[in-house]
């Protein structure tokens, strides 16, 4: 099976490089961020590999030391599974983007460990996208998490701590729901591996699977940090080093949705019971996220606790996508996933380059750094446009499906709270860019700095390129999503 | 009634499950949420172990003398797999612990409201 051992590849090369990087770095601290940008770039091969195989011959699996299921560990590549894709992207500009940054941010002597870190998460990430086995998703959801709360802390500045145990509480709480969850469907079916607990569920009672599924719905919309359930992202994203919020922001809160794909992978093709009850909730979660997402991100003045309540109000976006429960919708949810990943990495990293280079965080102390750092203003104005949804950026594809989604599903109350999101999102960043360009500086040696070092500057650069990008080659993700939720939406044996 | 009493192990978790959410919730010293975490991870592991049960089941250990019923060894493997987690888990929040306190000298919730 030619090439078959590439996902593995996937999950083993960052952890193992990860567990290498304290030791090899231990003499010159500088040499782990090289290292652990080598080791992600042949992880980045793998993803492109991979990638190319899933959209020229479609989904395959590979088992673990030649197991087959339901005795061994299945590692399953679907359209969904390329969601590494953007976890390569973004892991690999952001790795790029903190050779420079770490050693400025933080003390010499914890650079290694913070590159290990970043590594294991992007490794968990990785392992969580393409297992096929449930009791796999929780243990990959742990790496990642663990590795996310000690990242968190790692600066040590003012509340580090504090936003990093509130994390840290918040979501082992949420991953003990998982694993009851998993617990459950063990005693269940008697089976881990999802396809098989797809098959089986159908023979056994309904009420106990909805009681798991009512644990697993928990767990990951506290990852995913759903509205009432979102209490620990604005300290955590906001207090994060850039990179590391680029990074929690597009893909560790993306992950929480990505599990609740694969649940409803799972609940589609067993079809045991109606999911209404559950797909109005998310619907009503999302719509209130939107709202009073978009309304706290209005009223803050730290740049990036703004950006922090922003991934709340869009992530809403993505839950009430899966909540219609339609074909448009779900895929408008499915590309905002990848669209918004790009778009917040964006605008993390540029106002990480902001702070950077300038020493302030409030957009007050900010104004007037357009005309001090043209190429990173344009980037988070490029930014700030696609996440207002505004053509032809990427924003705009999915929330245009998304709405089509709920005129599909006879909900045009939903579609008129997307474009109300729309337009409180649109204010707030207005209120930005107006800071940036049209109001004079508060502090005019804010006009004195220059732009961030060339390696900070051409992740911002490169990824404000494809949020343009994106909008018109919107195909691209398209091509990937489109089957998969048809295969999702498709009863089984039709 | 009876079902409750021959489902006595579940019952026991969710007790210890709902024991270990409420210190998390009420307690105010970080050491005690911890705790409570603590509790809640046990009541989900042993809620797991139970169900792997099988009445007068051996030890599923291949070779001489092996002779069934055995008991299930997959969820001793996945709560040997979820205990580890929970070792990491704690030790990580026990040196986030350590760091509040040095930096603020206090790790009572209500104390570190104010320096947010």
């Amino acid at each position: 099976m030619g090439g078959g051992q590439w996902p593995v590849v996937l999950i083993i090369t960052p952890l193992i490089g990860a567990a290498l990087t304290p030791i090899l770095a231990r003499r010159r601290p500088q040499i782990a961020g090289y290292w652990a940008l080598f080791v992600f770039s042949i992880v980045t091969l793998a993803a492109g590999v991979l990638m190319y195989r899933v959209s020229t011959q479609g989904p395959f699996s590979y088992y673990m030391g030649g197991w087959r299921p339901p005795l061994g560990i299945e590692l399953r590549f679907d359209e969904f599974s390329a969601s590494i894709g953007v976890i390569c992207l973004i892991g690999w500009l952001s790795l790029m983007f903190s050779l420079a940054y770490a050693k400025h941010a933080l003390p010499e002597r914890r650079i290694p460990y913070y590159f290990a870190l970043v590594l294991l998460c992007l490794g968990g990430m990785n392992g969580f996208a393409v297992t096929g086995d449930i009791f796999n998703l929780f243990v990959f959801l742990e790496i990642l998490s663990l590795s996310g709360y000690a990242l968190v802390a790692i600066t040590g500045e003012r509340i580090a701590e504090l936003a990093a145990f509130k994390y840290l509480v918040m979501g082992a709480i949420s991953s003990l729901s998982i694993l009851l969850a998993v617990g459950f469907m063990y005693a269940l079916t008697g089976t881990l591996n999802m396809t098989d607990l797809a098959m089986r569920l159908r023979d056994v009672e309904p009420f106990p699977v909805a009681v798991a599924v009512g644990a697993l719905t928990l767990g990951f919309s506290v990852k995913a940090a759903l509205l009432p359930l979102h209490i620990w992202l604005p300290d955590a994203h906001s207090i994060a080093p850039s990179p590391v919020s680029a990074i929690l922001s597009g893909l560790v809160v993306k992950i929480g949705v990505l599990g609740m794909l694969r649940m409803y992978q799972i609940l589609y093709k067993a079809q045991i019971f109606d999911l209404s009850a559950l797909n109005t909730t998310l619907m009503w979660l999302g719509a209130i996220s939107i709202v009073l997402g978009a309304l706290f991100a209005m009223v803050q003045e730290d740049i990036k606790m703004m950006l922090a309540y922003s991934t709340i109000s869009n992530i809403g976006y993505i839950f009430m996508g899966l909540g219609l429960a339609s074909k448009y919708g779900i895929i408008g949810a499915s590309v905002h996933i990848f669209n918004h990943a790009l778009i917040k990495a964006t605008l993390f990293l540029g106002a990480g380059a902001l702070i950077h280079q300038t020493g302030y965080r409030n957009l007050e102390d900010l104004r007037g750094v357009g005309k001090a750092m043209p190429i990173t203003s344009a980037a988070i104005a490029i930014g700030a446009i696609s996440i207002v949804g505004i053509p032809p950026t990427a924003g705009f594809l999915c929330k245009w499906y998304i709405a089509l989604g709920a005129i599909e599903a006879g909900r045009l109350f939903f579609a008129v709270t997307l474009l109300f999101g729309a337009l409180f999102i649109f204010v707030y960043y207005i209120r930005m860019l107006n800071a940036f360009y049209f109001m004079p500086p508060a502090h005019p040696e804010i006009l004195d700095v220059g732009e961030a070092p060339v390696t900070m500057l051409i992740p911002i650069v490169v990824l404000a390129m494809l949020c343009l990008l994106m909008g018109i080659f919107g195909r691209i993700p398209l091509s990937f999503i489109e089957p998969a939720v048809t295969n999702m939406l498709a009863p089984i044996g039709g | 009634m009876r079902a409750l009493w021959t489902n006595i192990d579940y019952v026991a978790s969710v007790i210890l499950f709902l024991i270990g959410l409420y210190a998390i919730m009420v307690k105010g010293n970080l050491i005690k949420k911890l705790m409570g975490l603590n509790i809640m991870e046990t009541a989900v592991f042993a809620f797991v172990m139970s169900a792997g049960i099988v009445t007068d089941g051996d030890a599923p250990i291949m070779g001489a003398g092996a002779k069934p019923p055995f008991a299930n060894p997959l969820p001793q493997g996945l709560i040997l797999t979820g205990i580890v987690v929970a070792l990491s888990t704690s030790a990580l929040a026990l040196s986030l612990i350590i760091r509040i306190y040095r930096q603020y000298g206090t790790i009572e919730s209500d104390d570190l409201w104010g320096v947010e």
